[in-house]
Formats: structure tokens, C-alpha cells, sequence
């Protein structure tokens, strides 16, 4: 079965897996703390530019990953928007209440679920698993036991997706009604399950005859190292910041500049 | 001679079980040589391989106590299942993850993973998605990612079990070249292409104790009727079922299916073309082709598991109208497992037939008289799971075809299955095939098609190319010396 989605390298792909992971975690704290909903959109909107252009994949694969998150932008900013509280009424509908304070705090809301949505896109459209296990074994000395552990659990991923499939045909020849909620899962999840667990078990046996201990010396097969991308990559997300940041307090669309 | 291998008094019993597995069982293995385990499925001869290897206790733990316990300090285990022996997504990754074990200095890596892949003949690119290959070069470059250690001595647990007949001869192949010198010690069922190898062979009864240990040749043919009637695949196997093989009735009866310009899609590609066919019932057809050609998508076209377009009759009319599907066409996959739906051998067999809503009286009857026919009686209150390979299969078919449907789809149905269950299942084939049933079968294996086939398909690229009538071949009897 065709899962995998071929994709075109970019700069991104070549950063440091670790260090990518650092600056989106501290990126990712950093937009939890913007209360300028200004800056927010700023940061959103350069982040949806570089999810666009910097992570190498055709438009139709990327609508579709953005998606979700979009409902996600959608359904967050709505609902606060709607039910949030506020002393400057819009609206006032039953239940709803729209209000300045709740628009504009939805807004914001809306907007860093979606930035933290692009921040978790971006990594994991740009990163492949077996460089970023080897290169949180190598910088982040992560022990080869969990590394090599998330490996194979990632080679049995499409193996269970295709087993799935065969689950769905087998259970249609048999003629089982497409219906029943638990039953239903139950149905896939054994079959499942009884052999995904049976396999991780003979491939931890099988890893542990190829002497593999989970501690101790080893060499490594791809030596992840720093290059000039990397410090692209700092650079590019350092200015990113400041220019949102500045752009956000010095030409604002809106005149809050917090929403709390 | 030196010893690679002392094992003395060697006791062992799985936590659960109620007997011992091995009761001072005494075994020695000199250096270079090369050993074949045989003996019933469930006589331990996978946990002696184990023990010698010293995954026992180390990887798994089962209590056991020898008084002598000598084991080789540099070795190889290449498993059976090819999907459960990586842990790494691409080829040279997995090898390099062996020597990356041994702290090889990553300079000499890649001329190593080079070398290791011609020595096994695998002649793909180093960084090649282990996902596209096939089960015989999956298990071959098991073998490569093996010899990466270095071994001196090869443990081989039925590596061939679960491939087709290109497949087995290929690691066989390998395994006859790079075992040279070493010490190799097997565990298999389809003894065929090892017998030439090996040149020693311990055979195991049934409750676990060697019933005889020696010269290969020797002990083969001395144990003949042993190795026979545990259904072990061993050359000449063919011959000894043509002799007592029945005459077989053929009659082609009334049109079952007509396909015209038909095609089958995965996404929106066409993958597989029948320009034109009829089948009839009584009709064995034997689908033939490469891995890959197409064989289970026309199966699954058939079976309408996937969109299609083009002429499709079923039994006199279209198929859109003979819904549902599954009250004409059985269709049997090649893992039982994930066909079974209830918890036990005896719900498996009336799910079907409740499902139609037939009379409780009926079902009773039907269940009893199919496991007698399918040899499930003894099990009828187990979980599916929780039966042998064999009988797993035989559930499978047994619950496919209970609603008497006429047309029979299965999916290499012998793969995987030692010679007995083979022969057990073709047979019970046969039977409904004489009654009418019209089967349809992928198959790899040459014997099956020359033996019961009527009709052959082949399936290239996508497509059926070849539609040939099959002479039927009566079974020869004793006096008539069958050549294979």
C-alpha cells in the first residue's frame, strides 16, 4: 500500500534534528507566552509561510495536513468568542454573548492553537525518524535502548496499517455488518494487537541476538553533526521573532495589545 | 574432534505447561558441522535451538537447569518471520545497526554492508526500504545482518517457513555458501533443499526425547515412515502422495462467471485486466505469476473488495445485483487469523449461517458434519487463536465455505503448512470441487497445479496473459515410478 508521501528535501531537512526540536520547544513556550494578539498573528503568519514554502511538500498534501488544524483555529476561537465573558456586549443571543473582550481573546486563542499546530507540522514534516533517533543518541545522549526501541516501533507502523486493510476485506468476506460500535473495534483491535505484540516481541529478541545490549559502547552508522543550516535555522527563527514582535507593537491591526 | 556446542542433562519446562519440555537431554555439536533438528511441530526443537544459542535464558526466560551448559561465544539466529527480525527501516540501517553492536569504526561501514549484501547475493542498492523487498531477500539480508557479526556458528529456525519456492531456494542457496566452514545448525520443516547439506540429522519424538541421532542419509531413510507421518516436507514427499492418492472425477457443469474487459483499481490505477474469461463449475483454476504481478488484486476484484468496472456475471447475472457476495463466493486469506470473528471453533462455523438467519436445527447439523469433515471435532470449544497452524487453516476454509457457496477464492491457502495439512486441505478441496464448487487459488507451488489444477492463469504485469487448459493427470500408481 502506498502511505508514504515522497517529498522534496529542504534546508530544513538538513538541520540538526536536536537542535530543530530545541528551538520549536522553546518557541512553543515562548508563543504560550505572547498576550499581544498582534504578535500572535504575526507569528502565525510567518509560520504558515514557512510551513508553505520550507517543508518541501506538493500543496495538495499540505492543505490536507492543515486542515484539522484550521477546524481546530475554527472551533477554539468560536467557542471563546462565543461564551467567553466581557463587559462591552456585540451580541447577545441566548447562550451567546459575544463581547469585545471574548472577540478578541478567541481570536488570540484561535491564533496560537494554530501556531503551536504549525510549530508541531513543521518539525515533523521536516524530520525523518532515523536521523533524529541517532542524532538524540549522539547530542542528547539519549540511551540507545528507547532510540533503537522507537525505531522499530516506527518500521511496524505501516505494517499494521496494512493489516488493517486486510482486517476490513477479511471482515467484509465474512460478511460482518459494517455497524456496532465496540464490537467493532474490538474486531480490529485483537486480530491487531495479538499480532503486533507477538512481533514486537520476536524483533526485541531478534535485536538482542544481533548483540544488542542498550548499553554500552557503540558506534554510529550516521554521525549527526552541526552544519551552516543550523545556524540558518537560529538565525531565521530569532529574526522571525523579533520582526513579529516589532511589527506586532509598532503597526498593529488592533488596538489591544492584551488580551488578558 | 573440538566441540562447538556441549549441552548435558539438560532439564527445561515452560512456566504453565505441566511436564518437562526436555528431561536430561544430552546433546553435543563438534565444530564445522552441519546439523539438521527434526521432529513433530511442539517437540522443542525451536527452544533447544534457543538454549543452544543462549537466548534462553538470557532474551526470554524459562526456567531450566543443565549440568553442562557449553555454548559458542560468537553467533548468528536468523528467525522465521521476515517482517520480525528488523528493527531498522532501510537495508544498509539494518546492518550497520549489527555492526554498530560490534563498535565497528564508521569509516569501514559502508564497504562492509557492500560486501555483506554481494555475499549474500543481494544485489540492491545498500539503502534500499526493507518494505519493498520480498519475504526470500528479506530473510537474506537477515542472513547478511548475521554474518555482520561475524559467527561461528549459524542457528537457523525454519528461515524458510513462511516463503514461497524461489524464495526457500534462494537462502538456501546463500546459506549453502556462506556456511562453509562454519558450524550450522537448522531447524526446519521443508527438508527438500537441506538434505544435501546437512550431514547430520537429530531427529525428536514427540515428547521431546531424541528418538535418533546420526549420519543424515542414514538416519533419513532408516526413518522414513517417522518423518512422513509428521508431515514434514522432505523430497519425494509428491510421489509418496500420488500412491495413494484416489482417481479423480472431472465434469465441467454450468457457467459460474464471465468476464469481459474487467479491471480492478487500487486508488485510480487499474491493476488488473481480464480481457475475457469464463469458469465453469467443477473447474480448478491455478493463478500463477511473479510476486507482485497482480495475483490477490484479481481476487480481491472478484471479490469486489476493490472498485471495478467491465463485465462481471455471476451465476447468470450482473454482479451488482447478486448482493451480498459472500452468500456465492468464499474467499479464504492467506493469514487466518484475521479472519476469525467470534471466540470459539464452534460460533466460527454458525456465524455465517446465523447471520442468514437459517434454523438453529440446520446449523447444528451443518457444524457437526464439518467438524468431522475439517478434523476440529477435539477443538470445537477452543479460541481460534488458540489452535496449531494447521488447524487455524482448516477453521479458515471450513467457516469460508459453510454457507455452500459455489465459487471458492483462496489466497495460496497451503502457504506456510507442513505436508500433511497440505495434503489434508487440498483434498477437502478436491471433494467440494467434485460436488460442483468452481476454485480459484494463487499458488507458487508446481506440484499443487500439475496435481489438481485444470486450468491455469497466469497473471503478468497486471494482467491476465495466458488462459491454458490443463491435461489432467491421473495419480500414478505404485508400479508407475512418478518422476517429479
Amino acid at each position: 500500500m502506498k502511505w508514504e508521501v515522497r517529498c522534496r528535501e529542504t534546508w530544513l531537512h538538513e538541520t540538526n534534528p536536536s537542535l530543530k526540536l530545541i528551538v520549536l520547544v522553546v518557541l512553543f513556550f515562548a508563543v504560550l507566552f505572547i498576550h499581544n494578539p498582534n504578535v500572535l498573528i504575526n507569528v502565525s503568519l510567518a509560520l504558515f509561510v514557512l510551513f508553505c514554502f520550507g517543508t518541501g511538500y506538493p500543496a495538495n498534501v499540505l492543505f490536507w495536513l492543515f486542515l484539522p488544524f484550521f477546524l481546530v483555529f475554527v472551533s477554539t476561537a468560536s467557542s471563546m468568542m462565543m461564551f467567553g465573558e466581557g463587559t462591552t456586549t456585540w451580541v447577545r443571543w441566548g447562550l451567546i454573548h459575544i463581547t469585545a473582550e471574548s472577540f478578541w481573546r478567541g481570536v488570540h486563542i484561535g491564533f496560537r492553537a494554530l501556531a503551536l499546530g504549525l510549530l508541531g507540522l513543521i518539525f515533523s514534516l521536516t524530520t525523518r525518524p532515523v536521523p533524529l533517533f541517532y542524532s538524540l543518541m549522539q547530542q542528547l545522549k539519549l540511551k540507545p535502548k528507547y532510540a533503537y526501541s522507537f525505531l522499530a516501533a516506527v518500521r511496524l507502523l505501516p505494517i499494521m496499517l496494512e493489516e488493517f486493510q486486510t482486517i476490513r476485506y477479511a471482515l467484509t468476506v465474512r460478511g460482518v455488518p459494517n455497524k456496532g460500535g465496540l464490537s467493532k473495534v474490538k474486531r480490529y483491535a485483537i486480530p491487531l494487537l495479538s499480532q503486533s505484540i507477538r512481533r514486537a516481541q520476536r524483533i526485541a529478541v531478534a535485536m538482542e541476538a544481533k548483540q544488542f545490549s542498550g548499553s554500552g559502547g557503540r558506534t554510529f552508522y550516521y554521525e549527526i553533526g552541526f552544519g551552516k543550516y543550523d545556524i540558518w535555522l537560529v538565525a531565521l527563527f530569532a529574526a522571525l521573532m523579533f520582526a513579529a514582535y516589532y511589527v506586532g507593537v509598532h503597526y498593529p491591526y488592533i488596538s489591544i495589545s492584551d488580551v488578558r | 574432534m573440538k566441540q562447538a556446542i556441549a549441552i548435558d542433562r539438560l532439564r527445561l519446562k515452560f512456566p504453565g505447561s505441566d511436564g518437562l519440555l526436555f528431561r536430561d537431554l544430552s546433546l553435543s555439536i563438534a565444530e564445522g558441522e552441519k546439523v539438521l533438528l527434526l521432529g513433530p511441530s511442539g517437540c522443542g526443537k525451536s527452544t533447544l535451538l534457543q538454549v543452544m544459542a543462549g537466548i534462553i535464558p538470557h532474551s526470554i526466560d524459562v526456567p531450566m537447569k543443565a549440568e553442562r551448559l557449553e555454548r559458542p561465544k560468537r553467533w548468528g539466529y536468523v528467525f522465521q518471520d521476515p517482517d520480525a527480525q528488523f528493527c531498522m527501516p532501510y537495508a544498509d540501517e539494518e546492518i550497520a545497526f549489527a555492526l554498530e553492536n560490534r563498535s565497528v569504526p564508521r569509516h569501514e561501514m559502508p564497504v562492509r554492508i557492500r560486501a555483506l549484501l554481494d555475499q549474500v547475493g543481494l544485489e540492491i542498492a545498500p539503502h534500499t526500504d526493507i518494505h519493498t523487498l520480498s519475504g526470500g531477500m528479506k530473510q537474506r539480508l537477515a542472513l547478511a545482518s548475521v554474518l555482520a557479526l561475524e559467527p561461528d556458528i549459524l542457528f537457523l529456525d525454519e528461515p524458510t517457513a513462511l516463503l514461497d519456492e524461489e524464495g526457500t531456494k534462494a537462502v538456501w542457496q546463500t546459506v549453502k555458501q556462506v556456511g562453509r566452514g562454519k558450524t550450522v545448525v537448522i531447524v526446519e520443516h521443508k527438508i527438500d533443499h537441506v538434505l544435501d547439506f546437512v550431514d547430520r540429522i537429530v531427529l525428536f519424538g514427540r515428547d521431546g526425547r531424541i528418538v535418533a541421532d546420526g549420519e543424515a542419509k542414514a538416519v533419513f531413510s532408516d526413518y522414513k515412515d517417522v518423518i512422513a507421518a509428521e508431515g514434514i516436507w522432505y523430497p519425494g514427499v509428491w510421489d509418496d502422495y500420488d500412491r495413494t492418492a484416489r482417481r479423480r472425477k472431472h465434469h465441467k457443469g454450468e457457467k459460474l462467471l464471465r468476464l469481459a474487459r474487467f479491471r480492478g483499481f487500487r486508488g485510480r490505477e487499474a491493476k488488473i485486466y481480464v480481457p475475457e474469461a469464463t469458469v465453469h463449475a467443477g473447474e480448478w483454476i491455478a493463478v500463477t505469476g511473479k510476486n507482485g504481478a497482480g495475483k490477490s488484486t484479481l481476487l480481491h476484484a472478484l471479490m469486489q473488495l476493490i472498485r471495478t468496472d467491465g463485465e462481471y456475471m455471476l451465476l447468470g447475472a450482473d454482479i451488482k445485483r447478486q448482493h451480498p457476495l459472500y452468500r456465492h463466493i468464499a474467499f479464504v486469506f492467506q493469514n487466518p487469523e484475521w479472519q476469525f470473528v467470534t471466540h470459539s471453533v464452534r460460533e466460527e462455523l454458525a456465524y455465517s449461517l446465523r447471520l442468514e438467519g437459517r434454523p438453529e436445527a440446520e446449523i447444528e447439523e451443518t457444524i457437526t458434519r464439518l467438524l468431522r469433515e475439517f478434523d476440529l471435532v477435539e477443538q470445537q470449544d477452543q479460541h481460534p487463536y488458540q489452535l496449531s497452524v494447521g488447524q487455524k487453516r482448516r477453521l479458515s476454509v471450513a467457516a469460508s465455505i459453510v454457507a455452500g457457496q459455489r465459487l471458492f477464492l483462496l489466497d495460496e491457502p497451503t502457504f506456510g503448512q507442513d505436508a500433511k495439512n497440505t495434503f489434508a486441505l487440498l483434498e477437502m478441496l478436491e471433494a467440494h470441487r467434485e460436488q460442483g464448487a468452481a476454485i480459484m487459488m494463487v499458488t507458487h507451488d508446481e506440484q499443487i497445479v500439475r496435481r489438481f489444477a485444470t486450468r491455469r492463469w497466469v497473471i503478468e504485469d497486471g494482467a491476465l496473459v495466458r488462459d491454458e487448459q490443463l491435461d489432467i493427470r491421473e495419480p500414478v500408481l505404485a508400479e508407475g515410478g512418478a518422476g517429479r
